[in-house]
């Protein structure tokens, strides 16, 4: 077990018509639930658990913007990973 | 955590003194849940009017509470006392089942679904709904 945890920190983009709303916040967040690392979503200057439905939404994350996905923990690298290539999958 | 497989999904009740919104609040959380999770709204008092009706309420229960359990959200007032009044009609193991959630019912309802939708336990989906109380929305 590793004494000090590395955040693995990656960036994606929303695709230009889908916002961080309704089904697509679902989506991204069952996908973070899969993995046991601690993983957060920033975008406008605000900070989201990726596993919280009501942060997520609270972003107000608009179609096109760039999400700054940080994890850390067990499989952060793998979750930081999955995360990014579904962002702009989303819709 | 419980994301073991397990046979199905907690589901959830929504009971509202309007009809409108318990269906489409129950809408709203199957767009964002996905389909895999139970829900039955009970909305309304008997013939159409505002208020609660015990019998739809224990109806919306039995409907909802699977093998995995169901976490019962609830608006104001009477609603509670319905929810309270129609587990009082349901065996113990059944409402061994059932957690009763003190929670703002739509957002309660988005965060309780959606984690019931990732495998969560009923335990689990019941803090979530609870979480709704202190999540800023601004």
């Amino acid at each position: 077990m590793p004494s000090s945890e590395t955040e693995v920190r990656t960036t994606a983009t929303l695709p230009a018509e889908v916002p961080l709303h309704a089904r697509p916040a679902g989506d991204f967040v069952r996908a973070a639930a899969q993995f046991p690392a601690d993983i957060s979503v920033a975008a406008n200057g605000r900070r989201a658990n990726a596993k919280s439905i009501l942060e997520i939404l609270a972003l107000g994350a608009l179609g096109g913007t760039e999400l700054v996905i940080a994890a850390s923990g067990d499989r952060a690298a793998e979750a930081a990973e999955h995360l990014a290539g579904l962002v702009p999958q989303l819709g | 955590m419980g994301r073991e497989s397990r046979n199905g999904f907690v589901g959830l009740v929504l009971v509202s003194h309007s009809a409108a919104i318990a269906e489409g609040l129950a809408e709203l959380v199957a767009q964002v849940a996905g389909p895999s999770v139970p829900i039955a709204a009970a909305g309304g008092g008997p013939d159409g009017t505002f208020g609660t009706d015990g019998g739809r309420v224990l109806e919306a229960l039995r409907e909802a509470v699977g093998s995995a359990g169901a976490v019962v959200l609830m608006d104001l007032g009477s609603s509670v006392l319905s929810v309270r009044a129609a587990c009082g009609e349901l065996p113990e193991e059944m409402l061994a089942r059932l957690r009763v959630a003190d929670a703002p019912l739509v957002e309660g309802a988005i965060a309780a679904g959606v984690t019931a939708s990732t495998g969560g336990s009923l335990d689990e989906v019941l803090t979530a709904a609870q979480e709704a109380r202190t999540v800023a929305k601004l």
